[in-house]
Protein backbone atom coordinates (compact mmCIF):
# COMPACT_ATOMS: atom_id res chain seq x y z
CA UNK A 1 0.00 0.00 0.00
CA UNK A 2 2.69 2.48 0.98
CA UNK A 3 4.60 1.53 -2.14
CA UNK A 4 1.57 2.35 -4.24
CA UNK A 5 1.12 5.70 -2.51
CA UNK A 6 4.79 6.48 -3.02
CA UNK A 7 4.55 5.57 -6.69
CA UNK A 8 1.46 7.71 -7.16
CA UNK A 9 3.23 10.60 -5.43
CA UNK A 10 6.27 10.17 -7.65
CA UNK A 11 4.18 10.16 -10.80
CA UNK A 12 2.30 13.22 -9.56
CA UNK A 13 5.54 15.07 -8.94
CA UNK A 14 6.79 14.18 -12.43
CA UNK A 15 3.56 15.36 -14.00
CA UNK A 16 3.90 18.63 -12.08
CA UNK A 17 7.46 19.19 -13.34
CA UNK A 18 6.32 18.50 -16.88
CA UNK A 19 3.38 20.88 -16.54
CA UNK A 20 5.68 23.58 -15.15
CA UNK A 21 8.05 23.32 -18.12
CA UNK A 22 5.26 23.24 -20.68
CA UNK A 23 3.39 26.14 -19.05
CA UNK A 24 6.55 28.27 -18.98
CA UNK A 25 7.13 27.75 -22.68
CA UNK A 26 3.43 28.27 -23.44
CA UNK A 27 3.31 31.63 -21.66
CA UNK A 28 6.68 32.69 -23.08
CA UNK A 29 5.66 32.03 -26.67
CA UNK A 30 2.29 33.75 -26.26
CA UNK A 31 3.67 36.76 -24.41
CA UNK A 32 5.86 37.70 -27.33
CA UNK A 33 4.99 40.60 -29.62
CA UNK A 34 3.91 39.59 -33.11
CA UNK A 35 0.54 37.91 -33.56
CA UNK A 36 0.92 34.65 -35.56
CA UNK A 37 -2.47 35.21 -37.22
CA UNK A 38 -1.49 38.63 -38.49
CA UNK A 39 1.90 37.36 -39.63
CA UNK A 40 0.20 34.52 -41.51
CA UNK A 41 -2.40 36.76 -43.12
CA UNK A 42 0.24 39.30 -44.10
CA UNK A 43 2.12 36.50 -45.91
CA UNK A 44 -0.95 35.46 -47.87
CA UNK A 45 -1.50 39.05 -49.07
CA UNK A 46 -5.21 38.85 -48.41
CA UNK A 47 -6.96 41.86 -46.92
CA UNK A 48 -8.57 40.05 -44.02
CA UNK A 49 -11.57 41.34 -42.13
CA UNK A 50 -11.95 40.99 -38.38
CA UNK A 51 -14.17 37.92 -38.77
CA UNK A 52 -11.42 36.09 -40.71
CA UNK A 53 -8.91 36.92 -37.99
CA UNK A 54 -11.36 35.71 -35.34
CA UNK A 55 -11.95 32.48 -37.26
CA UNK A 56 -8.21 31.77 -37.48
CA UNK A 57 -7.77 32.59 -33.80
CA UNK A 58 -10.49 30.11 -32.89
CA UNK A 59 -9.04 27.45 -35.20
CA UNK A 60 -5.54 27.80 -33.81
CA UNK A 61 -6.72 27.96 -30.21
CA UNK A 62 -5.60 31.55 -29.72
CA UNK A 63 -8.88 33.01 -28.46
CA UNK A 64 -10.05 33.26 -24.89
CA UNK A 65 -8.00 33.90 -21.75
CA UNK A 66 -4.49 32.44 -21.43
CA UNK A 67 -5.40 29.90 -18.75
CA UNK A 68 -8.27 28.55 -20.86
CA UNK A 69 -5.99 28.33 -23.89
CA UNK A 70 -3.45 26.39 -21.85
CA UNK A 71 -6.06 24.01 -20.45
CA UNK A 72 -7.41 23.42 -23.94
CA UNK A 73 -3.90 22.82 -25.24
CA UNK A 74 -2.97 20.33 -22.51
CA UNK A 75 -6.19 18.39 -22.97
CA UNK A 76 -5.55 18.35 -26.71
CA UNK A 77 -1.96 17.19 -26.22
CA UNK A 78 -2.93 14.35 -23.93
CA UNK A 79 -5.57 13.12 -26.40
CA UNK A 80 -3.13 13.44 -29.33
CA UNK A 81 -5.10 16.29 -30.83
CA UNK A 82 -2.12 18.58 -31.37
CA UNK A 83 -3.79 21.12 -33.63
CA UNK A 84 -2.63 22.25 -37.06
CA UNK A 85 0.62 23.87 -38.10
CA UNK A 86 0.25 27.64 -38.58
CA UNK A 87 2.50 27.38 -41.55
CA UNK A 88 1.44 24.33 -43.55
CA UNK A 89 -2.07 23.82 -42.19
CA UNK A 90 -1.44 20.09 -41.74
CA UNK A 91 -2.11 18.31 -38.44
CA UNK A 92 0.95 18.60 -36.20
CA UNK A 93 0.56 15.14 -34.69
CA UNK A 94 0.72 13.60 -38.16
CA UNK A 95 3.74 15.65 -39.19
CA UNK A 96 5.68 14.86 -36.04
CA UNK A 97 4.68 11.20 -35.84
CA UNK A 98 6.47 10.47 -39.11
CA UNK A 99 9.64 12.11 -37.85
CA UNK A 100 9.72 11.12 -34.19
CA UNK A 101 10.93 7.52 -34.77
CA UNK A 102 14.17 8.78 -36.33
CA UNK A 103 14.87 11.17 -33.46
CA UNK A 104 13.92 8.59 -30.86
CA UNK A 105 16.15 5.95 -32.45
CA UNK A 106 19.12 8.30 -32.61
CA UNK A 107 18.62 9.69 -29.12
CA UNK A 108 17.97 6.37 -27.45
CA UNK A 109 20.62 4.52 -29.43
CA UNK A 110 23.20 7.21 -28.70
CA UNK A 111 22.38 7.24 -25.02
CA UNK A 112 22.39 3.46 -24.69
CA UNK A 113 25.71 3.23 -26.49
CA UNK A 114 27.22 6.02 -24.39
CA UNK A 115 26.07 4.47 -21.10
CA UNK A 116 27.09 0.92 -21.98
CA UNK A 117 30.35 1.93 -23.65
CA UNK A 118 31.19 4.41 -20.92
CA UNK A 119 30.59 1.77 -18.26
CA UNK A 120 32.89 -0.73 -19.94
CA UNK A 121 35.56 1.87 -20.69
CA UNK A 122 35.37 3.14 -17.12
CA UNK A 123 35.83 -0.40 -15.83
CA UNK A 124 38.86 -0.92 -18.05
CA UNK A 125 40.26 2.46 -17.03
CA UNK A 126 39.86 1.73 -13.32
CA UNK A 127 41.34 -1.74 -13.72
CA UNK A 128 44.58 -0.26 -15.04
CA UNK A 129 44.99 3.37 -14.03
CA UNK A 130 47.31 5.04 -16.48
CA UNK A 131 46.71 2.34 -19.08
CA UNK A 132 45.38 2.78 -22.59
CA UNK A 133 41.73 2.73 -21.53
CA UNK A 134 42.39 5.42 -18.92
CA UNK A 135 44.12 7.61 -21.50
CA UNK A 136 41.40 6.99 -24.09
CA UNK A 137 38.63 7.92 -21.68
CA UNK A 138 40.44 11.12 -20.77
CA UNK A 139 40.99 12.10 -24.40
CA UNK A 140 37.34 11.33 -25.21
CA UNK A 141 36.13 13.38 -22.24
CA UNK A 142 38.12 16.43 -23.32
CA UNK A 143 37.13 15.98 -26.97
CA UNK A 144 33.48 15.79 -25.96
CA UNK A 145 33.71 19.17 -24.33
CA UNK A 146 35.95 21.01 -26.75
CA UNK A 147 34.87 19.89 -30.23
CA UNK A 148 31.73 21.15 -31.93
CA UNK A 149 29.53 18.14 -32.72
CA UNK A 150 28.38 19.36 -36.10
CA UNK A 151 31.97 19.92 -37.17
CA UNK A 152 32.98 16.40 -36.19
CA UNK A 153 29.99 15.10 -38.15
CA UNK A 154 31.00 17.10 -41.22
CA UNK A 155 34.61 15.91 -41.05
CA UNK A 156 33.39 12.32 -40.63
CA UNK A 157 31.27 12.76 -43.74
CA UNK A 158 34.25 14.15 -45.59
CA UNK A 159 36.57 11.33 -44.60
CA UNK A 160 34.09 8.44 -44.93
CA UNK A 161 32.30 9.79 -47.97
CA UNK A 162 35.09 11.30 -50.03
CA UNK A 163 38.36 9.74 -49.03
CA UNK A 164 37.31 6.22 -48.17
CA UNK A 165 34.03 6.14 -50.14
CA UNK A 166 32.49 3.83 -47.55
CA UNK A 167 29.22 5.70 -47.41
CA UNK A 168 27.05 7.69 -49.72
CA UNK A 169 27.19 11.12 -48.11
CA UNK A 170 23.83 12.90 -47.88
CA UNK A 171 22.33 9.90 -49.58
CA UNK A 172 20.37 7.63 -47.77
CA UNK A 173 20.43 4.12 -46.27
CA UNK A 174 20.11 3.10 -42.68
CA UNK A 175 23.87 3.54 -42.14
CA UNK A 176 23.82 7.23 -42.97
CA UNK A 177 20.53 7.97 -41.31
CA UNK A 178 20.78 6.07 -38.05
CA UNK A 179 24.17 4.50 -37.45
CA UNK A 180 26.38 7.54 -38.04
CA UNK A 181 24.19 9.91 -35.98
CA UNK A 182 24.06 7.36 -33.16
CA UNK A 183 27.85 7.08 -33.20
CA UNK A 184 28.20 10.85 -33.25
CA UNK A 185 25.89 11.31 -30.26
CA UNK A 186 27.61 8.53 -28.33
CA UNK A 187 31.08 9.84 -29.18
CA UNK A 188 30.43 13.05 -27.32
CA UNK A 189 29.07 11.48 -24.15
CA UNK A 190 31.09 8.32 -23.82
CA UNK A 191 34.18 10.07 -22.43
CA UNK A 192 32.54 11.81 -19.52
CA UNK A 193 30.40 8.73 -18.82
CA UNK A 194 33.58 6.65 -18.67
CA UNK A 195 35.22 9.12 -16.28
CA UNK A 196 32.18 8.94 -14.00
CA UNK A 197 32.12 5.13 -14.00
CA UNK A 198 35.87 5.07 -13.43
CA UNK A 199 35.49 7.24 -10.34
CA UNK A 200 32.95 4.78 -8.94
CA UNK A 201 35.14 1.75 -9.63
CA UNK A 202 38.20 3.54 -8.35
CA UNK A 203 36.64 4.25 -4.94
CA UNK A 204 36.02 0.53 -4.53
CA UNK A 205 39.69 -0.23 -5.03
CA UNK A 206 40.47 1.55 -1.79
CA UNK A 207 37.76 -0.18 0.24
CA UNK A 208 38.42 -2.93 2.79
CA UNK A 209 36.08 -5.45 1.17
CA UNK A 210 38.03 -5.23 -2.07
CA UNK A 211 41.24 -5.99 -0.18
CA UNK A 212 39.50 -8.88 1.56
CA UNK A 213 38.42 -10.29 -1.78
CA UNK A 214 42.01 -10.03 -3.03
CA UNK A 215 43.36 -11.76 0.06
CA UNK A 216 40.86 -14.57 -0.48
CA UNK A 217 42.64 -15.21 -3.75
CA UNK A 218 40.33 -13.61 -6.26
CA UNK A 219 42.00 -12.01 -9.24
CA UNK A 220 42.01 -8.20 -9.35
CA UNK A 221 39.77 -8.21 -12.41
CA UNK A 222 37.17 -10.48 -10.83
CA UNK A 223 37.23 -8.64 -7.50
CA UNK A 224 36.82 -5.25 -9.16
CA UNK A 225 33.96 -6.50 -11.30
CA UNK A 226 32.18 -8.33 -8.48
CA UNK A 227 32.46 -5.56 -5.89
CA UNK A 228 32.68 -2.50 -8.11
CA UNK A 229 30.00 -2.83 -10.75
CA UNK A 230 27.21 -1.45 -8.55
CA UNK A 231 29.35 1.50 -7.47
CA UNK A 232 30.37 2.21 -11.06
CA UNK A 233 26.80 2.11 -12.28
CA UNK A 234 25.72 4.28 -9.36
CA UNK A 235 28.08 7.19 -10.06
CA UNK A 236 27.27 6.91 -13.75
CA UNK A 237 23.54 7.23 -13.06
CA UNK A 238 24.15 10.13 -10.68
CA UNK A 239 25.91 12.08 -13.43
CA UNK A 240 23.30 11.37 -16.06
CA UNK A 241 21.44 14.70 -15.88
CA UNK A 242 24.01 16.95 -17.61
CA UNK A 243 24.78 14.21 -20.15
CA UNK A 244 21.11 13.77 -20.93
CA UNK A 245 20.79 17.45 -21.70
CA UNK A 246 23.72 17.07 -24.06
CA UNK A 247 22.29 14.02 -25.76
CA UNK A 248 19.03 15.77 -26.64
CA UNK A 249 20.92 18.69 -28.18
CA UNK A 250 23.44 16.39 -29.81
CA UNK A 251 20.66 14.39 -31.43
CA UNK A 252 19.30 17.55 -33.01
CA UNK A 253 22.72 18.55 -34.33
CA UNK A 254 23.43 15.05 -35.67
CA UNK A 255 20.10 15.02 -37.48
CA UNK A 256 20.84 18.30 -39.18
CA UNK A 257 24.39 17.38 -40.17
CA UNK A 258 23.48 14.01 -41.66
CA UNK A 259 20.23 15.19 -43.21
CA UNK A 260 18.03 12.85 -41.19
CA UNK A 261 14.32 13.55 -41.63
CA UNK A 262 13.82 13.71 -37.86
CA UNK A 263 12.11 16.22 -35.60
CA UNK A 264 14.92 18.77 -35.52
CA UNK A 265 14.76 19.77 -39.15
CA UNK A 266 11.07 20.56 -38.78
CA UNK A 267 11.67 22.44 -35.53
CA UNK A 268 14.36 24.68 -37.00
CA UNK A 269 11.98 25.52 -39.81
CA UNK A 270 9.21 26.17 -37.27
CA UNK A 271 11.48 28.41 -35.21
CA UNK A 272 12.38 30.46 -38.26
CA UNK A 273 8.68 30.92 -39.06
CA UNK A 274 7.51 31.24 -35.44
CA UNK A 275 5.18 28.29 -35.90
CA UNK A 276 4.24 27.89 -32.22
CA UNK A 277 1.82 25.06 -32.93
CA UNK A 278 4.80 22.84 -33.82
CA UNK A 279 7.28 24.15 -31.23
CA UNK A 280 4.92 23.59 -28.30
CA UNK A 281 4.40 19.83 -28.75
CA UNK A 282 8.09 19.39 -29.51
CA UNK A 283 9.08 20.98 -26.21
CA UNK A 284 6.44 18.92 -24.43
CA UNK A 285 7.87 15.73 -25.96
CA UNK A 286 11.47 16.62 -25.09
CA UNK A 287 10.48 17.50 -21.54
CA UNK A 288 8.63 14.19 -21.21
CA UNK A 289 11.65 12.25 -22.49
CA UNK A 290 14.11 13.99 -20.18
CA UNK A 291 11.87 13.70 -17.12
CA UNK A 292 11.14 10.01 -17.72
CA UNK A 293 14.82 9.16 -18.21
CA UNK A 294 15.88 11.09 -15.11
CA UNK A 295 13.24 9.30 -13.09
CA UNK A 296 14.31 5.98 -14.57
CA UNK A 297 17.91 6.69 -13.53
CA UNK A 298 16.72 7.61 -10.03
CA UNK A 299 14.77 4.37 -9.69
CA UNK A 300 17.78 2.42 -10.88
CA UNK A 301 20.06 4.16 -8.39
CA UNK A 302 17.66 3.33 -5.60
CA UNK A 303 17.63 -0.29 -6.69
CA UNK A 304 21.43 -0.36 -6.72
CA UNK A 305 21.83 1.41 -3.40
CA UNK A 306 18.90 1.19 -0.98
CA UNK A 307 20.47 3.88 1.22
CA UNK A 308 19.53 6.60 -1.28
CA UNK A 309 16.25 8.18 -0.14
CA UNK B 1 42.83 34.08 -8.77
CA UNK B 2 45.97 33.78 -10.88
CA UNK B 3 43.98 31.78 -13.36
CA UNK B 4 41.38 34.51 -13.68
CA UNK B 5 44.10 37.11 -14.26
CA UNK B 6 45.68 34.91 -16.89
CA UNK B 7 42.29 34.45 -18.53
CA UNK B 8 41.63 38.18 -18.63
CA UNK B 9 45.12 38.80 -20.02
CA UNK B 10 44.51 36.31 -22.81
CA UNK B 11 41.13 37.87 -23.55
CA UNK B 12 42.78 41.26 -23.78
CA UNK B 13 45.49 39.85 -26.06
CA UNK B 14 42.81 38.34 -28.30
CA UNK B 15 40.96 41.65 -28.43
CA UNK B 16 44.21 43.39 -29.32
CA UNK B 17 44.87 40.84 -32.06
CA UNK B 18 41.39 41.38 -33.45
CA UNK B 19 41.89 45.13 -33.36
CA UNK B 20 45.17 44.82 -35.24
CA UNK B 21 43.65 42.40 -37.73
CA UNK B 22 40.71 44.70 -38.43
CA UNK B 23 43.23 47.19 -39.83
CA UNK B 24 45.78 44.87 -41.39
CA UNK B 25 43.55 42.29 -43.06
CA UNK B 26 41.34 42.97 -46.07
CA UNK B 27 37.69 43.87 -45.65
CA UNK B 28 35.81 40.61 -44.85
CA UNK B 29 32.85 41.74 -46.96
CA UNK B 30 34.81 42.75 -50.06
CA UNK B 31 33.60 40.53 -52.91
CA UNK B 32 36.10 39.89 -55.70
CA UNK B 33 34.65 37.48 -58.23
CA UNK B 34 37.80 37.50 -60.37
CA UNK B 35 39.68 35.99 -57.45
CA UNK B 36 37.35 33.15 -56.42
CA UNK B 37 38.59 30.17 -54.37
CA UNK B 38 42.17 31.43 -54.50
CA UNK B 39 44.83 29.36 -52.73
CA UNK B 40 46.65 30.86 -49.74
CA UNK B 41 49.01 33.64 -50.73
CA UNK B 42 50.75 36.61 -49.12
CA UNK B 43 47.81 38.87 -49.83
CA UNK B 44 45.25 36.32 -48.61
CA UNK B 45 46.95 34.24 -45.88
CA UNK B 46 44.23 31.56 -45.97
CA UNK B 47 43.00 32.11 -49.50
CA UNK B 48 39.56 33.30 -50.56
CA UNK B 49 36.08 31.78 -50.59
CA UNK B 50 33.59 31.20 -53.40
CA UNK B 51 32.84 34.92 -53.60
CA UNK B 52 36.48 35.96 -53.45
CA UNK B 53 36.25 37.16 -49.84
CA UNK B 54 39.35 36.86 -47.66
CA UNK B 55 39.01 33.79 -45.41
CA UNK B 56 41.43 34.98 -42.71
CA UNK B 57 39.60 38.28 -42.30
CA UNK B 58 36.27 36.48 -42.03
CA UNK B 59 37.68 34.14 -39.38
CA UNK B 60 38.95 37.05 -37.30
CA UNK B 61 35.68 38.96 -37.55
CA UNK B 62 33.80 35.75 -36.77
CA UNK B 63 35.42 35.69 -33.33
CA UNK B 64 33.33 38.65 -32.18
CA UNK B 65 29.99 36.92 -31.53
CA UNK B 66 31.68 33.94 -29.85
CA UNK B 67 33.79 36.03 -27.51
CA UNK B 68 30.86 38.27 -26.67
CA UNK B 69 28.78 35.21 -25.78
CA UNK B 70 31.60 33.88 -23.58
CA UNK B 71 31.84 37.17 -21.70
CA UNK B 72 28.05 37.37 -21.21
CA UNK B 73 27.71 33.77 -20.04
CA UNK B 74 30.68 33.81 -17.69
CA UNK B 75 29.66 37.02 -15.94
CA UNK B 76 25.96 36.12 -15.76
CA UNK B 77 26.40 32.46 -14.86
CA UNK B 78 28.98 33.10 -12.18
CA UNK B 79 26.96 35.91 -10.62
CA UNK B 80 23.67 34.05 -10.61
CA UNK B 81 25.28 30.79 -9.52
CA UNK B 82 27.14 32.26 -6.54
CA UNK B 83 23.98 34.09 -5.51
CA UNK B 84 21.85 30.93 -5.72
CA UNK B 85 24.54 28.91 -3.97
CA UNK B 86 24.55 31.43 -1.15
CA UNK B 87 20.77 31.16 -0.85
CA UNK B 88 21.03 27.38 -0.86
CA UNK B 89 23.57 27.44 1.95
CA UNK B 90 22.28 30.28 4.10
CA UNK B 91 18.71 31.07 3.05
CA UNK B 92 15.48 30.15 4.80
CA UNK B 93 14.73 26.44 4.84
CA UNK B 94 11.76 26.54 2.45
CA UNK B 95 13.68 28.62 -0.09
CA UNK B 96 16.71 26.35 0.19
CA UNK B 97 14.85 23.25 -0.94
CA UNK B 98 13.20 25.18 -3.78
CA UNK B 99 16.47 26.55 -5.12
CA UNK B 100 18.11 23.14 -4.85
CA UNK B 101 15.29 21.55 -6.84
CA UNK B 102 15.53 24.33 -9.42
CA UNK B 103 19.29 23.85 -9.78
CA UNK B 104 19.01 20.09 -10.18
CA UNK B 105 16.24 20.49 -12.73
CA UNK B 106 18.11 23.17 -14.67
CA UNK B 107 21.02 20.76 -15.14
CA UNK B 108 18.87 18.54 -17.34
CA UNK B 109 17.58 21.31 -19.61
CA UNK B 110 18.91 20.78 -23.14
CA UNK B 111 20.64 24.01 -24.09
CA UNK B 112 20.00 23.68 -27.79
CA UNK B 113 16.26 23.24 -27.24
CA UNK B 114 16.20 26.27 -24.93
CA UNK B 115 18.05 28.24 -27.56
CA UNK B 116 15.54 27.18 -30.21
CA UNK B 117 12.55 28.14 -28.06
CA UNK B 118 14.08 31.47 -27.11
CA UNK B 119 14.93 32.27 -30.70
CA UNK B 120 11.34 31.53 -31.63
CA UNK B 121 10.18 33.89 -28.91
CA UNK B 122 12.72 36.72 -29.06
CA UNK B 123 14.26 36.23 -32.48
CA UNK B 124 17.75 34.85 -33.06
CA UNK B 125 20.61 36.85 -31.64
CA UNK B 126 23.51 36.99 -29.29
CA UNK B 127 21.39 37.82 -26.25
CA UNK B 128 19.15 34.85 -27.01
CA UNK B 129 22.15 32.53 -27.08
CA UNK B 130 23.45 33.96 -23.82
CA UNK B 131 20.06 33.58 -22.15
CA UNK B 132 19.77 29.97 -23.31
CA UNK B 133 23.18 29.18 -21.86
CA UNK B 134 22.34 30.96 -18.61
CA UNK B 135 19.27 28.77 -18.05
CA UNK B 136 21.58 25.82 -17.38
CA UNK B 137 24.97 27.27 -16.58
CA UNK B 138 24.19 28.87 -13.21
CA UNK B 139 23.19 25.52 -11.68
CA UNK B 140 26.62 23.83 -11.40
CA UNK B 141 28.09 26.96 -9.80
CA UNK B 142 25.23 27.06 -7.30
CA UNK B 143 25.58 23.38 -6.40
CA UNK B 144 29.36 23.70 -6.10
CA UNK B 145 29.13 26.76 -3.87
CA UNK B 146 26.48 25.11 -1.67
CA UNK B 147 28.51 21.89 -1.31
CA UNK B 148 31.63 23.87 -0.53
CA UNK B 149 29.80 25.87 2.07
CA UNK B 150 28.59 22.72 3.77
CA UNK B 151 32.18 21.57 4.04
CA UNK B 152 33.54 24.90 5.27
CA UNK B 153 30.90 25.11 7.97
CA UNK B 154 32.72 22.36 9.86
CA UNK B 155 36.14 24.04 9.62
CA UNK B 156 37.62 25.66 12.72
CA UNK B 157 38.31 28.99 11.00
CA UNK B 158 34.64 29.31 10.08
CA UNK B 159 33.49 28.59 13.63
CA UNK B 160 36.08 31.05 14.93
CA UNK B 161 34.81 33.78 12.63
CA UNK B 162 31.26 33.02 13.74
CA UNK B 163 32.26 33.12 17.38
CA UNK B 164 33.89 36.49 16.80
CA UNK B 165 30.57 37.73 15.42
CA UNK B 166 31.43 38.18 11.71
CA UNK B 167 28.51 39.18 9.51
CA UNK B 168 27.45 36.51 6.94
CA UNK B 169 28.33 38.71 3.97
CA UNK B 170 31.84 39.37 5.26
CA UNK B 171 32.31 35.68 6.05
CA UNK B 172 31.28 34.72 2.51
CA UNK B 173 33.68 37.18 0.92
CA UNK B 174 36.57 36.27 3.21
CA UNK B 175 36.25 32.49 3.56
CA UNK B 176 34.03 31.02 0.93
CA UNK B 177 34.90 32.78 -2.32
CA UNK B 178 38.68 32.25 -2.12
CA UNK B 179 38.09 28.54 -1.50
CA UNK B 180 35.56 28.33 -4.28
CA UNK B 181 37.76 29.80 -7.04
CA UNK B 182 39.41 26.55 -8.23
CA UNK B 183 36.12 24.68 -8.62
CA UNK B 184 34.33 27.69 -10.10
CA UNK B 185 37.18 28.32 -12.53
CA UNK B 186 36.97 24.74 -13.75
CA UNK B 187 33.24 25.09 -14.34
CA UNK B 188 33.82 28.43 -16.04
CA UNK B 189 36.23 26.80 -18.48
CA UNK B 190 33.60 24.25 -19.48
CA UNK B 191 30.99 27.01 -19.79
CA UNK B 192 33.18 29.19 -21.95
CA UNK B 193 33.83 26.32 -24.33
CA UNK B 194 30.14 25.47 -24.40
CA UNK B 195 29.28 29.07 -25.24
CA UNK B 196 31.64 29.07 -28.22
CA UNK B 197 30.23 25.77 -29.47
CA UNK B 198 26.60 26.80 -29.02
CA UNK B 199 27.11 30.06 -30.92
CA UNK B 200 28.69 28.07 -33.74
CA UNK B 201 25.96 25.39 -33.63
CA UNK B 202 23.18 27.96 -33.87
CA UNK B 203 25.04 29.70 -36.67
CA UNK B 204 25.35 26.39 -38.46
CA UNK B 205 21.64 25.69 -38.14
CA UNK B 206 20.98 29.15 -39.55
CA UNK B 207 19.87 30.93 -36.40
CA UNK B 208 22.84 33.22 -35.92
CA UNK B 209 22.30 36.86 -35.09
CA UNK B 210 22.98 38.40 -38.46
CA UNK B 211 23.53 36.23 -41.51
CA UNK B 212 25.44 38.98 -43.27
CA UNK B 213 28.13 39.18 -40.63
CA UNK B 214 30.91 36.56 -40.50
CA UNK B 215 30.38 33.91 -37.82
CA UNK B 216 32.18 30.56 -37.55
CA UNK B 217 29.14 28.32 -37.52
CA UNK B 218 27.45 30.23 -40.33
CA UNK B 219 30.68 30.04 -42.32
CA UNK B 220 30.84 26.27 -41.91
CA UNK B 221 27.24 26.06 -43.08
CA UNK B 222 27.87 28.35 -46.04
CA UNK B 223 31.00 26.51 -47.15
CA UNK B 224 29.81 22.98 -46.49
CA UNK B 225 29.07 22.40 -50.17
CA UNK B 226 32.78 22.92 -50.83
CA UNK B 227 33.64 20.23 -48.30
CA UNK B 228 34.56 17.82 -51.06
CA UNK B 229 36.34 20.21 -53.41
CA UNK B 230 37.88 22.86 -51.13
CA UNK B 231 38.05 21.33 -47.62
CA UNK B 232 40.25 24.27 -46.54
CA UNK B 233 37.16 26.51 -46.40
CA UNK B 234 35.35 24.22 -43.93
CA UNK B 235 38.32 23.02 -41.92
CA UNK B 236 39.63 26.53 -41.17
CA UNK B 237 36.59 27.67 -39.14
CA UNK B 238 36.28 24.24 -37.51
CA UNK B 239 39.90 24.30 -36.38
CA UNK B 240 39.61 27.89 -35.17
CA UNK B 241 36.54 27.01 -33.13
CA UNK B 242 38.20 23.93 -31.62
CA UNK B 243 41.41 25.79 -30.83
CA UNK B 244 39.52 28.53 -29.03
CA UNK B 245 37.58 25.93 -27.00
CA UNK B 246 40.72 24.04 -26.05
CA UNK B 247 42.47 27.30 -25.15
CA UNK B 248 39.58 28.40 -22.94
CA UNK B 249 39.51 24.99 -21.26
CA UNK B 250 43.25 25.04 -20.72
CA UNK B 251 43.15 28.51 -19.23
CA UNK B 252 40.25 28.00 -16.84
CA UNK B 253 39.91 24.27 -16.47
CA UNK B 254 43.33 22.99 -15.37
CA UNK B 255 42.88 19.80 -13.43
CA UNK B 256 39.13 20.13 -13.54
CA UNK B 257 38.69 16.46 -14.30
CA UNK B 258 40.64 15.62 -11.16
CA UNK B 259 38.75 18.09 -9.00
CA UNK B 260 35.33 17.03 -10.14
CA UNK B 261 35.59 13.34 -10.79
Amino acid sequence: MTAMVATARGVGRLALSWLAVVATVFVLLRAMPGDPVEVFLAQTNIAAGPETVAAYRARWGLDGPLAAQFLQWVLGFVTFDWGVSFETGRPVAEELAGRAPYSAAIGFGGMALAVAGGFCLGFAAAHRPGGWADAASRVLAVAGQALPAFAVGLVALWILGVHLRWINAFGGGVTERILLPVLLVAFFSIGSMARLARAGFHDVRRSPYYLTALSKGRSRLAALWFHGRAAGALTLMAGLAPELAWIVGGTAVAEIVFGVPGLSERIVQAVANRDYAVIQPYVALVALWVICLLQGARVLRRALDPRIP
Amino acid sequence: MKRIVRFLACLAALAGLAFWASGALPDPHAIDLSNRLASPSLQHPLGTDHLGRDLAARLVWGALPSLAAVALVLSGGLGLGVLAGGVMALGPRALRAGVQWLAETALAVPTLVTALVLSAAFGAGLLTVAMALLVTSWAPYALAVAALFDRIRGEPYWMASQALGARPSAAIVRHMLPNAWPALGALAGADAGRAVILVASLGFIGLSADTGRPEWGAMIHEYRMFLFTEPRLVLAPILTCTLVCVALHGLLDRGAAKARR
